[in-house]
């Protein structure tokens, strides 16, 4: 049971954490982490819009104002999910303002949903509260770091 | 199981064969929509010069997706790793790629295990058969020439019944 890395993409797809785990994965230089993270979140709002049956959505009701909001997340195509290849599988959480986060596992992994939830509330409670944090930049917590340790270790 | 759509593109990066199933697949009215659309502009509506353009947008995101997430992959992972497949919360995207570059992608629904076994076969069974080996066929596919003949096009019908029951 290995987890490789995990990255997590702000909403304006620019990598604002990286963490490496378990070697694994070809070291990259951080340009070309910043490069694959880029190119994901692209890619990520294609396989949104090539969905093939795109969830219907509910009846509008007959409120103008609830005509002119935006679709509500239930109705709208996910995007990419989970990516398979014949060494890693990604797990893409997004979470309702933008951020994704990436976690590069083993092919097998279980309860991988599980784990990213649990690393969402970390972030949540390190991160996010952090009052000298500013969103959309790179992350800097030590004890979101500390908690990410403790979590993955204990799971390894 | 519900199959959506089957691509297979060429080494030049172009899409020789495309195939669509209405979500439900009724297996008799196969809608085969090639990308004839030369210049005529549709501005609304489900007219079918914007059913055929809507497709060729849709074939050209495939590829580019499926190149990227290839060249991705082998960043990643080195350069023995190949792409699988990809799922989302409504369909699931499977890749396989031959030796000569071809690509070919399958788009089901999201319960399907890895299709690249079947994928290959059709490659090996259907398209070397009916495509390769046919004498009339030229060498390159521009514009899907010679890849929609009536052999392979009953091959895979019946393949994917055979294999992928509905």
């Amino acid at each position: 049971m290995v987890v490789f890395a995990l990255f997590i993409i702000s909403k304006s797809g620019g990598l604002i954490y990286n963490r490496e785990f378990h070697s694994g994965l070809v070291k990259l230089s951080s340009n070309d982490l910043l490069m694959v993270a880029g190119s994901f979140h692209g890619m990520h709002a294609i396989t949104k819009q090539l969905c093939p049956n795109p969830p219907s959505a509910p009846v509008p009701s007959s409120n103008l104002s609830a005509n002119l909001a935006p679709a509500p997340w239930l109705a709208r195509p996910s995007g990419l999910e989970v990516l398979e290849t014949s060494q890693f599988r990604i797990q893409c959480f997004q979470t309702l303002t933008g951020v994704k986060f990436l976690l590069f596992t083993e092919p097998q992994q279980p309860n991988v949903d599980s784990m990213i939830k649990k690393i969402y509330e970390l972030y949540a409670d390190f991160v996010m509260k952090n009052p000298f944090y500013t969103v959309e930049m790179p992350i800097r917590c030590e004890k979101f770091d500390r908690g990410l340790d403790g979590f993955v270790k204990v799971r390894g | 199981m519900v199959l959506y759509s089957f691509y297979i593109f060429d080494r030049h990066t172009e899409c020789i064969y495309s195939r669509r199933w209405t979500p439900a697949r009724p297996s008799s009215s196969s809608s085969k929509a090639r990308p004839e659309s030369g210049g005529s502009i549709a501005s609304n509506g489900d007219n079918p010069a914007h059913a055929a353009r809507k497709h060729a947008d849709d074939e050209k995101l495939i590829f580019g997706l499926v190149f990227s997430l290839r060249n991705m992959v082998q960043k990643l992972g080195g350069e023995d790793d190949t792409f699988l497949s990809y799922r989302t919360g409504e369909y699931k995207l499977h890749y396989y790629e031959t030796p000569t570059r071809m690509k070919f992608v399958m788009l089901t629904d999201t319960k399907q295990n890895n299709l690249r076994p079947y994928l290959h076969q059709i490659w090996a069974n259907l398209y070397v058969e009916y495509v390769v080996k046919n004498p009339l066929a030229p060498v390159e596919h521009p514009g899907g020439i010679g890849v929609a003949n009536e052999m392979f096009e009953r091959g895979l019908e019946s393949f994917i019944v055979a294999v992928l029951p509905a």
